[in-house]
Order: structure tokens, then sequence, then C-alpha cells
């Protein structure tokens, strides 16, 4: 356990760590000047000392990201779904859903930005939808696709309704697959909610502002010691929701770390409890 | 005839595009016997059984169950493969009340019911346990469990020790006898193995490749309950050179 906890958190947090050091130690050895790379402190310093200004900003892009997120969890769930389960659905919709990942997605922001209200949350949301739903769609429909074939007739001998093998067997069977696709979708959505913001600069939200505006303010006064300090806070919030997804998907799928059921989801006490 | 049958098939037939995969077979078992088949792989036993099973539709023939039709109609046996087919995501007891979770809800007496046979053999222990952390052979028996608790009186088991090592085979064999014995069941049984057909059953089948047809029907007299000391029993190496012959005719 002790190990795994080692291994779990110090280890990606030393690698954290080191990279910051590096970065340090580039700066201060080649002399590069603050106006082209600042030095991590100075970054982090950047963010820490306007924090009372950030974090409002900070909480409106955690927001878009996770509303954008479970939007495209739905959508990407929905669609995976209907395509795996209809042929001829399949055949029609997937080179258009193709086609809709092939465009650039910062093209498609100032049109999707016009049309949805530029200026509002509501495009910035459709666009870390539109990001986060493809490799959900794509990961269900080939859980889906990939269900044994052996197992689905033996429901079938058992005289098991459609719907019943669905979701006795089908979804479980989905599950894992569909974690892959949530944890892509996780590590870009934050991408698409700056995008969004970029592309709808919020200025009728409560906070008038966005981390877009504020970043953009920042390059262009020379301030890259603010510019990279919200980078990083970025790239956190990133690595933490794509933590959570993954956390989430080990809390879903007891059965590949443990070896008896948890205690709490037992149907009944049976035998005597053990812990693995 | 005597006592009807449980099982009759009758002109039973099927051809897949232009390859006749099952010659029009007939077969009656009887209530509470064990019967095997063994035959090469591609003589059609795994068809027979996906059309008694109601999986696949054959293409001329009647199959009647207890005087039934049941061509192309489900949930009539129970059905086992060499592949165990355990959900994962479940534990042991819930895989072994799986058929039920399939068709209805779910009961306490299902519940009690699947404790109970679990503990009567051998894996009460292993309840709460989900199917990765069992044996091959732990893993074959949860499967078999599952299989007696639909309360099927005919079980179709399709090679079901073929992946297991020769020890685990042997032992999961002797249970099976016990346990067959216990609980009255027909059992039609698909295997390879010529000394597991002898050693299970009644009666053998041997059928031959393309087009599959039931080329022998042989009489098992030796006594029950059987043990080891059958297979060196000279009724048994008789029996086995006769299937062998049978089954390699061709390449003496």
């Amino acid at each position: 356990m002790k190990r795994g906890l080692f291994a779990k958190v110090a280890l990606p947090v030393a690698s954290f760590a080191i990279l910051l050091a590096l970065w340090q130690a580039v700066v201060v050895m080649f002399h590069v000047q603050s106006y082209v790379a600042p030095r991590p402190l100075a970054a982090i310093q950047a963010v820490t000392d306007n924090w009372s200004l950030l974090a409002p900003l900070v909480l409106q892009i955690v927001k878009e990201t996770i509303y954008g997120f479970v939007g495209g969890a739905v959508v990407g769930v929905f669609f995976g779904v209907i395509m795996a389960k209809i042929p001829v659905v399949q055949k029609l919709l997937y080179p258009t859903l193709i086609l809709s990942q092939a465009v650039p997605v910062i093209a498609i922001a100032f049109p999707l930005a016009a049309i949805l209200g530029f200026g509002t949350v509501k495009p910035i949301i459709a666009i870390v939808v539109w990001i986060v739903f493809f490799p959900v769609t794509v990961s269900v429909i080939d859980g889906l696709a990939h269900v044994d074939n052996d197992l689905l007739n033996l429901a079938r001998v058992y005289g098991a309704s459609r719907w019943r093998t669905f979701w006795q067997i089908e979804v479980p069977a989905t599950v894992s697959p569909l974690f892959s696709g949530l944890k892509i979708g996780a590590t870009y959505a934050i991408t698409g909610a700056f995008i969004g913001e970029l592309a709808s600069p919020e200025t009728v939200g409560p906070a008038q502002s966005s981390i877009y505006i504020y970043i953009q303010h920042a390059n262009s006064n020379f301030n890259q010691a603010a510019v990279f300090g919200i980078t990083l806070l970025m790239a956190i919030i990133g690595v933490t929701w794509f933590l959570i997804v993954s956390g989430l998907e080990s809390f879903s799928t007891p059965w590949l770390r443990r070896s008896t059921v948890r205690r709490w989801r037992r149907a009944s006490p049976s035998s005597p409890a053990r812990e693995d | 005839m005597t006592s009807p049958a449980l099982l009759e098939i009758s002109g039973v037939a099927k051809s897949f595009a232009d390859t006749v995969v099952l010659a029009p077979t007939d077969l009656r078992i009887d209530e509470g016997s064990f019967v095997s088949i063994v035959g090469p792989s591609g003589c059609g036993k795994s068809t027979l059984f996906n059309i008694i099973a109601g999986l696949l539709a054959p293409d001329a023939g009647e199959v009647t169950l207890e005087g039934r039709d049941i061509v192309g109609a489900t949930g009539h046996v129970g059905y086992m493969l060499q592949k165990d087919l355990l959900v994962p995501w479940r534990s042991v007891e819930d895989n072994i009340t799986m058929a039920a979770r399939l068709t209805r809800r779910v009961t306490e007496a299902d519940r009690s019911e699947a404790r109970q046979i679990a503990r009567r053999y051998g894996l009460g222990e292993f309840l709460d346990h989900y199917p990765k952390a069992l044996s091959g052979g732990m893993r074959q028996r949860v499967a078999f469990m599952r299989t007696l608790v639909t309360h099927q009186k005919l079980l179709l088991l399709d090679e079901p020790f073929g992946a297991l090592d020769a020890q685990t085979r042997l032992d999961m064999q002797r249970w099976l006898l016990d346990v067959w014995r216990e609980s009255g069941r027909t059992v039609l049984f698909i295997t390879h193995d010529v000394d597991e057909s002898i050693f299970l059953s009644d009666r053998i089948l041997v059928m031959s490749p393309r087009p599959g047809r039931v080329v022998a029907d042989l009489a098992n007299t030796l006594a029950r309950p059987r043990d080891l000391d059958v297979l060196t029993d000279p009724q048994f190496v008789a029996l086995k050179s006769e299937i062998m012959h049978l089954l390699h005719g061709g390449e003496r």
C-alpha cells in the first residue's frame, strides 16, 4: 500500500518539480530575459500576487470546462449508443462526426460564437462539448462492438430480453472503453474552454472578463511572468480534471483492482468479510 | 418405443452457404442420462448444440423437448462452453444468479440457492470474490453452477473442460459426475477427448466430419459410480479402441 502511494503520488509530483527546476536552471544559466521567459518562481508569484483578481476568472473557466465536459460526455454516450445499436445511423453519422473533428476547432469557434451569442458562455460550452464528445462516442461504439459474442449468445440461451442483455452485459462491458474516451476528453476540455474564451470573450458574464482576456492583456504588456503563470495554472487544472476522471474510473471498475466485492456493495451478508 | 425421450431430434440438418455442416440427424436423449458426442473439429457438433439451444434455426427437421417444439426458441436448456463466460464485474454469487438476473428480478431465494450450491461444492469462501481471483478450474465450477441453477432439465456442455490442464480436468470430471448424480439432470456433453467421453457417459455418439453425421451410437455399461480404476478397465480400453478406430479409421 505504501509503495503504491509512493508510485502514485510522489513520483508524478517529483517529475513536476524536476520540470520546474530545469526551467529555472535554463533561464538562469542562459540569462534569458524576463520578457522572453520568466523564472518559474516569478511565474508562480505572478499568479499568487494577483489571486483575488484571477480567482473569479479561474472559477469561470473551471465551470466552462466541467459543464462542457459533462455535456460532451452525455452527447458522446448518446451518439455512441445509437450509432452502435442502429447500423444505419452509424453509417449515416460517422462521416459527419469525423468531418466535425477534421475542421480546426478554432475556425469553427467564431461562427459558433456568432450563432450562439457572442460574448456569452454558450459558445464556450458548445466548443468544449464539440471537443469532448468525439473520443467518447468512438470509445462507446468500439466498446459495444467488442462485447464477447459468446456471452451475448449465452444471454440469449437463457431467454434474456435485449433490454436486460444491454443493461446487464453490454453496459458494464463498455465501462472501461468509455473511460478511455472520457480521459482523452478530460485532457482536451480545458483547451476547448480557452479557445471558447478566445472566440467569445465573456463580456456579458458576471466577471466581465476571462482568463483569455487576462492572458492577452499580460502578453501585450510583456508580462511573461503572468502569461507563463496562468499557462501553468491551466495545465494544473487540466491534470487535476484528468485525475478526477481517472479516480471516477477506478471507483466504477472495482473488479479490475480488487479480488472481492466491497462490503457496502454486497447484496447480502454471505461469508466473512475479506479485504485484499 | 419405450417412454418418451426428454429430447427428440428428427431430420435436423444445417448448411452454411454450400457447405453441409450437419446431415439430417435423428437423436433421442432419455431423461437422466449422460450422453457424450465425440468427433473431430468441423463435424457439426457445436452447430447441433446451437440448434438445440435455439441460437440457430435448422434448415429442416424437428426438435422437441418433453414433447414441445423448441425450434428457434431459447430459454429451454442450460448451456456451457469451454470459455467460462463469467462476467468480470460480478461476484461469484452474482455470476451464479446471472440467468435469473437476465430474465427477471433476482430474489432472495435465488441468492440463497446460489450460496448453498457454492458452499456445497467448495466455493463458499469465494462468494464475494470477483472471477479474476479464481483459478481456471474454479471458474468452470462457477460456470457450471450458473448452468445448474437455471433448473433446466437438459444441460448442453460444449467442451467445458477443454481449456484446463490434465490434472484439473480429471478433478472436474469426477466433480461433474458427483453433481450430475445428485442433481438428476440430463447432460449432453461435447468433447474431443475420448477418455473423457467414456469416463463420463452412458452413451457415446461418434460423429464424422463434413457433412457432420452420427456414425456410431455406443452404449457404455461401465458400472457407476465410476472412479479412477475405470480408466484401466478392459471394457474401457475396448470401448476406447472402438471409438479411436471410428474416428481415425482411415489413418490406420
